[in-house]
């Protein structure tokens, strides 16, 4: 089949490659940022097991190519799939209008996109009002993206399930056909209504978001009883019943997909006044809880900060990314500087993302080298656990820094082994 | 009294034995141009006073009347900062709180304006913070809640605004409340820390000498209160990042804990009753936001430019003065009754109850003689519609003459926030308006209001001839509300000028604070004497102290 992919979102790359993987002849559309740039140049904007190697071997097999900006789908599709940010919701229904429609041309949409629930169907009403939809097939289907980060080209091409939300037989055909070389060990497509299967991947991002806010609300109590919540997660983790992913606590989560935005449901019930009680509570406990490591630090100090330095380690909202959307870093930088902070930060990636955020300040220091950001700080905030702080040079920390106080939002380090070394440390709910 | 004055007054009296004969209803009769007449606008307020027991001629005997007083050289002195309070040698210069930033005020050495300005600047730096979400508790919490306490001028002014204006409500980054706690038994300050949270609860203590015990025991209860919660210890981040002190009198507030960078200061030339312009008012910017303020200080300087340089006949402060003059000296009229048609006004009567009658309840002239004639009138009010329901029977058919302040704005529920249910709140608006309209209008008709009224029963029956005035604001917002308070000063200037007083002093209040602070002593047992007082006190304390004991 001829599919035609658009977005930069890591799910838009995997689909986009996976395909092709088996055989279908895949155009995909970039909107233009870093993505668009990195893939033009040949490279890979996602660091996924497998995903750099599988792009360059279907390039080369002439079944994954890159569409230029602005082209219209290939003639011969008729699938088109949308894996665009949660932001891009005008995106997908500029996509939709631009399609073309001479001689009765039939079209299923493909959304994998985190819209809020009832985009598909609005989606679809867009398609149904292109010329000639009376007399061919517009359809619109949910296929939410299920990617599991660090096995995500393994998590589409043996998923475990898909769920399939679409009303029309002819658009499930389609689906499942374009889906069928990951789908023959058993049937693992789930059919429902597009509503139901946009509900159900809110519904699983509710709830890994409300296990974290659960575990930050443990940690803040533990902070309180003098107990190690490390030793805690994993016991809890252990129980059949629990399981231990999404137990980490830290300085909150951030990211596009547990924004506010993406938990509203349909506008129509914001407007009637229902509301997720408890996922409202879930992202209040976290924008909390970013701050957590600006509170420790507060109170340190005795509630003046007035004139100090302080260090960041990782801005991006997760480790490998180099997007800072809803990150805990900006409310912590944010509160520094309204207390006359100087914000030392150093972030492998996300560096410019920064600066655009931040414009021109004075209180801001980027810097490439780690260390450079730590020169005569009163403390060390680590905010993302790229893979690089794990195990830094302690000895060089600890002569760079006017104050060896750590701050750690993501319970790397451990804090025994901090203090023999000489520093101070306060962890999530353990120090 | 000079010979001047008193021919004034002897025609005004002349006049006012032929006036009080008519009635109402009898004026209206005899001229269809009365309204245009005996109205006028200035900006967005317009101010009638066709309803009032008076002709063309009683507006030009009173016009005189305050020439012969001197009306235009109280003015002057008032407003060239002149030390008009005598009593305590000290200027009244509210007015230069609103000045805008590129007025020139020269008094003595001072730049009264970039005093004014740098504190509006001080002040707008602690609002930004806390509207940002960036004013911390002592845990590092965001502060969501903001208590004022003070009373008299640190607590009406500022209440009454912000209920006011809570249509205006500036967007926060986190939830804001305001709260008032005022009396000294700790009613509303038990009642608020009952569900506040200590750790987001931010304290503004607000008195301009620091000394007010209703205020200072309300901080200390505030103080345990937070010391409960976080320690002794932790007694100078408590200080530090929950309080903030407004005041006249610095060093008290250091004397007290307040951290210097928690301070706001005015000015001994402020008043208590005149200072919600001042630091006084955060609670208002905090609740509107500094833009807001700064239009409700634009509101009421328009009105003090006004009153400096508009001919008396076109005067609203000067005519609303001297019309009160000539109710309260010539009719006999000892009551004036406040009657906002709007809820949010609620607290506007008790607001005008103390800027008048403790600014002009006075009986001692400047020059230390007691006054020959009644001076302020006794004041009250609530919302019309709601007194409607209450004293209004007394004033249709009671034994009293009262005369009426309505004060009603033309045009509500336009703003965004009422978008939904726009339609059916204007609807009730209009019905306010109507009501509004229709009492001061059986109250000045009476009986020729109505059709047949003499085939009724008496007691069915209205008298009438009960004079009001009306204010219409075009729409209540920062700006009118400025104007209508400064207003009110200015009018109660006007009357104390007629009146020979001084309105900026407050003796009165002062000897009974003392007495209460030698009968606590005799209440908590540290002075057992009770032969010192009178027999009913003595009495009374028995009592007391019995039950206090067991």
């Amino acid at each position: 089949m001829y599919i035609d992919v658009y977005g930069d979102t890591l799910c838009a790359l995997v689909s986009a490659a996976g395909l092709a993987s088996s055989g279908h002849n895949v155009s995909l559309h970039v909107p233009e940022g870093p993505a668009a740039t990195t893939l033009a140049n040949g490279g890979c904007p996602y660091r996924e097991p497998g995903l750099d190697e599988l792009v360059t071997e279907q390039t080369i097999a002439g079944r994954f190519k890159l569409a230029a900006d602005g082209a219209p789908p290939d003639e011969r599709a008729a699938i088109i799939w949308l894996a665009l940010s949660p932001t891009d919701i005008d995106l997908a229904f500029e996509i939709i209008g631009k399609l073309p429609t001479e001689s009765g041309r039939s079209w299923v949409v493909v959304n994998q996109s985190t819209f809020p629930v009832g985009t598909t169907e609005a989606l679809e009403r867009a398609l149904g009002e292109l010329p000639g939809s009376e007399s061919t097939q517009r359809v619109a289907a949910s296929l939410p993206d299920l990617l599991i980060e660090g096995a995500a080209v393994k998590s589409f091409t043996a998923a475990n399930h898909w769920l399939l939300g679409c009303d029309s037989p002819w658009g499930k055909r389609m689906v499942a056909e374009a889906l069928r070389p990951y789908n023959r060990r058993r049937d693992n497509i789930m059919m429902m209504r597009p509503r139901e299967a946009e509900f159900t991947k809110l519904a699983i991002t509710g709830m890994l978001a409300t296990r974290l806010s659960f575990m930050n609300d443990m940690a803040n109590l533990a902070d309180m009883l003098d107990v190690d919540i490390e030793r805690v997660r994993q016991g809890v983790g252990k129980d059949p019943r629990i399981g231990d992913s999404y137990l980490y606590p830290g300085c909150g989560f951030g990211g596009l997909s547990f924004s506010q935005d993406v938990m509203n449901l349909a506008s129509t019930l914001k407007h009637s006044g229902i509301q997720a009680q408890l996922l409202d509570q879930v992202l209040r406990i976290n924008e909390r809880q970013k701050e957590s490591l600006f509170r420790k630090l507060w109170r340190y100090y005795s509630t003046d900060l007035q004139g100090k330095k302080v260090a960041i380690w990782g801005v991006a909202f997760k480790p490998e990314s180099a997007r800072i959307d809803n990150a805990p870093a900006l409310k912590l930088i944010e509160a520094l500087w309204a207390q006359g902070v100087q914000v030392h930060v150093h972030d492998p990636r996300a560096l410019p993302a920064l600066a655009e955020w931040a414009g021109d300040r004075r209180d801001l220091v980027l810097h490439k080298d780690p260390y450079a950001a730590l020169v005569d700080v009163d403390a060390l905030m680590l905010v993302t656990e790229w893979d690089a702080y794990m195990s830094p040079d302690l000895s060089h920390m600890k002569a760079t820094m006017k104050q060896p106080l750590l701050l750690d939002g993501r319970n790397i380090w451990d804090p025994d082994f901090m203090k023999q070394n000489g520093f101070e440390y306060f962890g999530i709910g353990r120090r | 009294m000079t010979e001047a004055t008193d021919k004034q007054w002897e025609e005004l009296i002349a006049h006012g034995q032929l006036v009080e004969k008519q009635h109402l209803a009898d004026f209206f009769a005899e001229d269809s141009e009365r309204f245009n007449k005996m109205h006028r606008q200035f900006g967005p307020l317009m101010y009638d006073f066709s309803k009032q027991r008076m002709t063309a001629q009683t507006l030009r005997h009173l016009i005189d009347l305050a020439d012969a007083h001197d009306l235009q050289g109280w003015i002057d002195r008032l407003f060239s900062g002149e030390e008009v309070n005598c009593t305590e040698g000290r200027a009244a210069m509210h007015w230069a709180l609103r000045l805008p930033a590129d007025a020139k005020c020269q008094v003595g050495e001072d730049n009264v304006t970039a005093q004014v300005h740098g504190q509006l600047q001080q002040m707008e730096r602690i609002v930004d913070q806390i509207h940002a979400g960036q004013w911390r508790g002592a845990t590092g919490e965001v502060i969501t809640d903001v208590i004022n306490i003070g009373v008299g001028g640190s607590d009406l002014g500022p209440l009454m605004v912000t209920e006011a204006l809570n249509d205006f409500t500036c967007p926060t980054k986190h939830r804001l409340n305001v709260h008032f706690a005022s009396t000294i038994d700790g009613s509303q300050l038990s009642q608020l820390l009952r569900d506040k949270k200590p750790q987001s609860t931010l304290f503004v203590i607000s008195s301009k000498s620091f000394t007010t015990i209703d205020t200072l025991t309300n901080a200390a209860t505030a103080l345990q209160w937070l010391q409960r919660s976080f320690g002794k210890r932790a007694s100078s981040s408590i200080l530090h990042c929950h309080f903030i002190g407004v005041s006249a009198s610095p060093h008290k507030m250091t004397e007290w804990g307040i951290t210097e960078k928690n301070q706001l200061d005015f000015w001994g030339w402020v008043g208590g009753r005149y200072s919600l312009w001042s630091a006084i008012g955060l609670p208002i910017a905090l609740k509107i936001g500094m833009h807001g303020f700064r239009r409700l200080l634009a509101g009421a300087h328009d009105m003090d430019e006004h009153f400096k340089a508009t001919p008396w006949e076109d005067n609203l402060p000067v005519l609303m003065g001297m019309i009160g003059v000539w109710n309260t000296n010539i009719l006999d009229i000892n009551a004036l009754s406040i009657l906002p048609y709007d809820g949010r006004l609620k607290q506007l009567p008790l607001y005008l109850e103390q800027l008048e009658m403790e600014s002009n309840g006075k009986s001692i002239t400047r020059d230390g003689e007691p006054v020959g004639r009644s001076t302020c009138p006794i004041i009250w009010g609530d919302v019309g519609p709601n007194a409607q329901h209450a004293f209004y029977q007394l004033l249709h058919q009671g034994t009293e003459a009262v005369t009426c302040d309505f004060i009603v704005p033309v045009r509500r529920y336009h703003e965004a926030q009422h978008h939904e249910s726009a339609g059916e709140l204007a609807a009730q608006h209009q019905l306010s308006l109507a009501n509004c309209l229709a009492q001061s209008r059986l109250l000045a008709l009476g009986d020729a209001a109505l059709k047949n009224a003499e085939e009724m029963p008496l007691y069915m029956r209205y008298r009438g001839n009960q004079s009001s005035s009306t204010v219409l604001l075009d729409e209540l917002n920062p700006y009118t509300l400025g104007a209508l308070i400064a207003l009110y000063e200015h009018k109660v200037f006007v009357q104390s000028v007629i009146w020979g007083i001084n309105p900026f002093d407050q003796w009165g209040v002062e000897m009974g604070k003392k007495l209460a602070m030698s009968t606590l002593a005799k209440i908590r047992g540290e002075d057992s004497s009770l032969d010192d007082t009178d027999v009913s006190t003595a009495g009374l304390l028995r009592r007391i102290k019995a039950e206090w004991k067991s």
